[in-house]
């Protein structure tokens, strides 16, 4: 009997160990927009933020009520950042939209945000007005600008303003060469590893990304890319993937990518 | 090649009377002359030692109607994929022991296909084919079951020993792989028969200006959309009019409240877990030249919700439509590619679906091309006795 209890002892101190060492995250991309509200209801979301071990999560959603909804229900866990999107099908549109600029400047009277985005610009479009008042506004309210685009758009930003502080969404989806190039040349700018496979496959991180994390530890993030609603029901799949690659990688430098980085970058949840 | 481009086209200077033929460039004769010669030459699948022979095809039809492959002894691979329904069931959605989740597939060409099912979770036709008969949703049937029957049954004895060679063995799930096999050797020899755009593709690639203008307008119209700015034959390719992998068309897929169909992600995972993937020993291709796709294949987030590109031929006669057959009708489906959200549609880089805005008179050109895709089998016989 005792050798049973001491086996069940050492069971459920492996148990422990295992849920205390898992990694926790910070999902820097995420959306809950107006078709998730319903099918996946608030405290389903942070039903499975919580699964997931994702102790914060930066949210936006169009129309931005959505991130509202989440903060309601979990103040500590969500990171609220503001979408120029009133529904998702304007991301091809917005960057020409006049109603824009006042809708932001509406919402920002009201609420604080840690980000403008993510919003879909590229090449020379990043220079149109509603862009530049968008840089704008991220500077005047310490905001980071999250930038779905090509690393064009991504120079154009700080041209606009050498201060600013971008979250290039998806890394732009290139090569980590060019990562590293655009990491090297602005220091304000750090990179969302959303919806991106080629760093890591079967759990190992791929060479010249290896290069890039180890080079910039301080400047990456994971993020999960809900962009429709049932994608929330892969966030705990994608935390686990997520967790298998980065134990690839040096504890202090997962860490950061994990976590630390998102805390830091984007102060914690208000 | 050129030369003869330019002769065809100068021949087709538009005519005084009615026109019954577009102009067609010569890359859109060449983006139609993709889409065949059909049939295809047939195609041996070196993992299966029976592909091709007809010992095995006879082997396999009969197991494919046999019912006692099932726990129940009521359902047959044929209570689902009828002949009569162009190979499914005419249903929305399946059904086994079970209402399921996703529509019965069509097997109309199903031998040309490289990876199988709604989600890719089997990499050769046999090992898709042990899916249903085990899966206690389907058939709920077993490996002893299946063994059984070509042990002790007079007739499929005989027609394992035909078509493998050697009596039935006792290594029960070995004779369950058989039995697929054979299955599999059988539903390749399924091939769709050839149609109106078959005969009009052949005629456009030959330059046969008569024969092209055999084709109705609204089809040609239709075919001119389909390949041009519509983009369909970017996914569906080639002469089956699939690129036989996997997208996400914006269809929701939740199957039920707090659930979801993961599609080609969960599919991957199946396949990587499966004693019958093209890795395992049960592949009779013992170069391993035909697991290079399984041994490579990538897992990517946008899997999740993806769904296998269905084949385009007989599209017309397969009611309803997409995995879960949530779209009743041909109609409906171009109006989806019409007016598709891109809310539900990710953006990285040139999205391969976009809603394409399409008139009335073009949705109605598209179906009609689409139909013009379909033809009427030939009535198929009863199988012959396996040993008479």
């Amino acid at each position: 009997m005792r050798i049973v209890l001491a086996c069940l002892c050492l069971i459920a101190a492996a148990g422990m160990a295992r849920a205390d060492q898992e990694l926790p995250i910070f999902d820097a991309h995420m959306h809950y927009s107006h078709d998730a509200w319903t099918v996946v209801p608030p405290k389903e979301v942070v039903e499975i933020l919580k699964k997931a071990g994702v102790k914060r999560a930066m949210v936006s959603s169009s129309n931005n009520e959505g991130t509202k909804m989440l903060q309601d229900v979990a103040p500590g866990v969500i990171v609220p950042e503001l979408r120029p999107y009133r529904s998702r099908g304007e991301l091809s549109t917005w960057a020409k939209d006049p109603t824009v600029l006042p809708f932001l400047e509406d919402l920002l009277s009201k609420r604080k945000y840690v980000a403008i985005g993510e919003f879909h610009i590229y090449g020379a479009d990043a220079d149109l007005p509603n862009m530049r008042g968008v840089v704008q506004l991220a500077r005047k309210y310490g905001m980071f600008l999250h930038s779905h685009s090509d690393a064009d758009a991504v120079v154009r930003h700080f041209q606009q303003d050498p201060d600013a502080k971008v979250l290039w969404a998806h890394s732009g989806f290139e090569r980590p060469e060019k990562v590293r190039e655009m990491l090297r040349r602005y220091p304000r700018l750090a990179c969302d590893l959303a919806f991106l496979t080629a760093h890591a496959s079967n759990g190992k991180v791929s060479p010249g990304w290896r290069e890039a994390f180890l080079e910039f530890p301080d400047r990456f993030v994971v993020g999960t890319d809900t962009f429709t609603p049932e994608r929330w029901h892969y966030v705990v799949e994608h935390a686990r993937w997520s967790r298998a690659w980065l134990a690839d990688l040096p504890p202090d430098v997962a860490r950061k990518i994990a976590y630390e980085n998102g805390d830091r970058l984007f102060g914690g949840a208000r | 090649m050129r030369g003869l481009l330019l002769l065809v086209l100068a021949a087709w200077a538009p005519p005084a009377a009615a026109q019954q033929l577009l102009d067609w460039s010569p890359d859109e004769v060449r983006a139609v002359g993709r889409h065949g010669p059909w049939p295809p030459p047939p195609v041996r699948d070196p993992s299966n030692r029976v592909s091709g022979t007809p010992a095995g095809i006879a082997l396999g039809e009969h197991l494919f109607n046999d019912p006692r492959l099932s726990a129940d002894g009521l359902m047959s691979c044929a209570t689902c994929h009828q002949a009569g329904r162009d190979w499914s069931d005419g249903r929305a959605k399946g059904f086994g022991t079970v209402d399921l989740d996703r529509r019965t597939p069509s097997l109309w060409n199903v031998g040309y296909a490289h990876w199988f099912g709604w989600d890719g979770a089997g990499d050769s036709l046999w090992a898709q084919t042990i899916r249903p008969i085990v899966d206690p949703r389907e058939m709920g049937g077993n490996a002893q079951r299946v063994a059984g029957l070509l042990r002790h049954d007079k007739d499929l004895a005989c027609g394992y020993q035909r078509a493998f060679g050697g009596k039935a063995g006792d290594d029960d799930e070995l004779l369950l792989v058989d039995a697929a096999k054979a299955m599999a050797a059988f539903q390749a020899t399924l091939v769709s028969p050839r149609t109106r755009f078959d005969a009009f593709r052949d005629a456009l690639v030959a330059g046969d200006r008569a024969a092209v203008a055999r084709y109705p307008l609204s089809e040609q119209r239709g075919l001119k959309l389909f390949v041009g700015s519509g983009n369909c034959d970017t996914c569906h390719f080639g002469p089956r009019f699939t690129n036989g992998e996997f997208g996400d068309v914006g269809i929701a897929f939740f199957v039920r409240p707090g659930e979801v169909d993961t599609g080609r992600l969960g599919g991957l995972a199946r396949l990587a877990g499966s004693p019958f993937n093209l890795l395992g020993r049960y592949n009779d291709d013992v170069s391993g030249a035909n697991a290079a796709r399984t041994r490579h294949v990538q897992r990517l987030h946008a899997n999740f919700g993806e769904f296998r590109v269905p084949s385009l031929r007989q599209v017309g006669r397969a009611a309803a439509y997409m995995h879960d057959g949530s779209i009743a009708t041909l109609e409906d489906v171009v109006r989806h590619y019409s007016e598709v959200n891109p809310d539900r549609l990710h953006s990285d880089g040139t999205p391969l679906v976009r809603p394409l805005g399409l008139s009335p008179q073009e949705r109605t050109d598209l179906v009609a091309f689409l139909r013009s895709l379909d033809a009427d089998p030939p009535p198929r016989p009863a199988p012959p006795p396996l040993c008479p």
